[in-house]
């Protein structure tokens, strides 16, 4: 014990502070203020045993240390007062694993870290060891669909416009890409990425190993026309004809059909299959791939679920007629839903009828256009072209609250309100005189919803306001142009965020009813 | 009266005393165990010893002092030899309570000294009884 020293850090040096050194002469003792290690004792829990006491004298001058080595007895009555037991006070050294005991020691230890098999495997295997084929692969949003070799490619350029095969397929990810293959004539039918055995070949691998269906096969011919082929089961490979190299893949379309288990039950691809020539040096393929839920009609979603900014606001019908509205009725072109006048390069609004540009969330659009008008219009027909123009043919009555809303979830649509305001202040008494609707203007209230940090745009409520103003007679011969315009608004109306502390735990100490009893 | 009378009182009452007193020594070195193996490291190889040894000792203590209080109010002198030679027994365990278990405590020192004074009393009074008897 008067040898032990835990202070002593470093070697031949004396520490600071610290009286068990014996590196420190009596003149560094002087200097020091307190013993950092008062006592040096062995286990406290024997009954008696040698303690090294160091401390300082500092009445002294120069203070000096002061060493005691004393038998310290531990009062207490369970304390040890002999054991048989070598390794009882003391940190035992643990085996050596050698050959020989290795085993013995990795079953004693191996617990969940270090065992060469999980638990769950082990059950597993056990349970299903006859048929392999019951593990079912589920998947979730993002994974990599799995094949028999490796994963799903969707080849995709990388860094340069190159295609690059190493690209997989995540599951629910619909993608569409485009890249360059580089491709002769002499060497079309070696390449395999250009071939269609290339892309159905892997089967990905399910419950029962789906294989990658035909779907369709369209040939591109060499000045562009498109032609679709009836028999879609006949694998065309590439081979050289005349001069041309023809059967080349220039395009797959993936089409992956899933259950709400996240389980793939069907896979279509289509080709289109193309020619080249001798001069040709590469090819522009493009892949896509879209993933259907199993007996749905897909849906464009135009957020999940709030909406995204830059995708059309859906929007549509209710059927008249039926006393309790079972669900809303849309135009299946997400970009033809809720649309507004588009501005054609001569800003003639009747020469461009019908062109209308889609209401995209969160973009603020603006578009017009001038009407020529001459005395000889009429007011009513009048009227009801300029409202065709700035509504269009098919307004909706009702918009999506949130990018997915189903149709059949009426009271998550809400209505559009119309609102007509004149352009003139003063109100004519004369109602007689015309009123012809010049400007359009949709509002849209929208906030935030949900989480503070995952916030989800939901729409609140929108207006439709129509300006009119009153058609001065024209004299005859003379014509008039007027500005029509349409606009989209966009506002956040989100209230502040709150966050939502849990409350403090508080202490409830309550004495019982009858605490007091004797007494009360 | 007290003439015809040889079995020894002093005997019969430490024959009670220390029936009382094996009770709480059992329950106690029993209680002392059971401390000791969650306290300290305290492997199965050397548990299982020290229990087993008590259990024995509970078992000898209990034929001893049963038969050494029939011998002693009978005043025969077999039960109460036989009680002396299982006396002999017992001061081996009670030794080895002492010295060679795993982990002897101040507490176990204590009850197994007095103990063993105990068992010296016993034996001396013991063998004074035999000595009446026989002669």
């Amino acid at each position: 014990v008067a040898k032990l020293c835990v202070c002593d850090l470093l070697v031949a040096q004396c520490d600071v502070n610290c009286c068990c050194d014996p590196d420190c002469s009596a003149a560094d003792f002087s200097l020091f203020t307190t013993c950092s290690v008062p006592i040096v004792t062995g286990d406290s829990r024997l009954c008696s045993q040698k303690a090294a006491i160091y401390s300082l004298d500092v009445e002294a001058n120069p203070p000096e240390r002061i060493f005691k080595l004393i038998d310290q007895v531990n009062p207490s009555l369970f304390c040890i007062h002999a054991t048989n037991y070598k390794e009882a006070l003391s940190f035992g050294s643990p085996q050596m694993p050698t050959s020989e005991n290795f085993d013995q020691l990795l079953k004693e230890f191996e617990g969940a870290t270090f065992s060469t098999e999980p638990d769950g495997w082990n059950i597993n295997t056990d349970a299903q060891s006859p048929s392999d084929a019951n593990e079912t692969y589920r998947y979730e949003y993002g994974v990599p669909i799995q094949t028999v070799d490796a994963f799903l490619r969707l080849p995709s350029p990388v860094v340069s416009s190159w295609c690059s095969d190493g690209n997989p397929a995540g599951f629910l990810v619909n993608q569409a890409t485009k890249c360059t293959r580089s491709v002769r004539v002499e060497t079309c039918g070696n390449i395999q990425a250009v071939s269609m055995l290339f892309y159905i070949n892997s089967s990905i691998l399910v419950v029962s190993k789906v294989n990658i269906t035909v779907q369709s096969i369209v040939v591109q011919s060499l000045n562009g026309m498109w032609t679709s082929l009836n028999s879609s089961d006949v694998l065309r490979l590439p081979m050289i004809l005349d001069e041309l190299c023809i059967n080349i893949v220039l395009g797959v379309s993936y089409h992956i059909t899933y259950t709400d288990a996240g389980e793939i039950i069907e896979a279509a691809a289509s080709f289109v299959l193309g020619a080249i020539n001798k001069e040709a040096l590469s090819i522009q393929q493009s892949f896509e791939i879209s993933f259907t839920q199993v007996n749905t009609k897909p849906v464009p979603l135009s957020g999940n679920p709030g909406y995204v900014v830059g995708l059309p606001v859906r929007a549509g019908f209710r059927p008249q007629g039926y006393p309790f509205p079972v669900e809303i009725l849309f135009n299946t072109n997400k970009y033809g839903q809720l649309t507004i006048l588009q501005s054609t390069s001569n800003q003639d609004c009747l020469a461009a009828q019908g062109a209308r540009t889609p209401v995209l969330f969160g973009y603020n659009m603006v578009s017009g256009c001038k009407l020529r008008i001459t005395a000889a219009v009429k007011c009513q027909p009048l009227t009801q072209t300029l409202l065709d123009l700035l509504k269009g043919q098919t307004f909706p009555e009702y918009v999506a609250s949130f990018g997915n809303s189903r149709a059949q979830d009426v009271l998550d649509w809400v209505p559009i309100t119309h609102f007509q305001t004149s352009e003139q202040r003063i109100y004519n008494t004369f109602q007689t005189s015309c009123q012809i609707p010049i400007s359009l203007e949709i509002e849209v209230k929208w906030t935030k919803y949900g989480s503070l940090v995952n916030p989800q745009a939901r729409i609140v409520n929108v207006t439709a306001t129509i300006t009119t103003t009153t058609l001065k007679q024209l004299p005859s011969g003379r014509e008039r142009t007027i500005p029509v315009t349409s606009s989209v608004v966009f506002t956040d109306i989100s209230s502040p965020a709150e966050p939502g502390y849990k409350a403090w735990p508080t202490i409830s100490v309550k004495l019982p009813f009858d605490f007091f009893f004797p007494f009360v | 009266n007290s003439s015809y009378q040889l079995s020894s009182v002093p005997l019969q009452i430490l024959f009670y005393i220390n029936g009382i007193y094996y009770i709480f020594y059992f329950l106690a070195t029993l209680a002392m165990i059971v401390y000791k193996s969650e306290v300290f490291s305290y492997p199965d190889d050397f548990l299982a010893p020290d229990l087993a040894l008590l259990f024995i000792m509970a078992i000898l203590e209990v034929l001893r002092l049963y038969l050494g209080s029939k011998g002693n109010l009978t005043e025969e002198e077999a039960p109460l030899g036989l009680s002396l030679v299982m006396t002999v027994g017992s001061v081996i365990l009670s030794v080895y309570f002492l010295v060679w278990q795993t982990y002897v405590l101040k507490a176990d020192v204590v009850l197994n000294a007095l103990l063993l004074f105990t068992y010296g009393l016993e034996s001396v009074l013991k063998v004074g009884a035999i000595a009446a008897f026989v002669s």
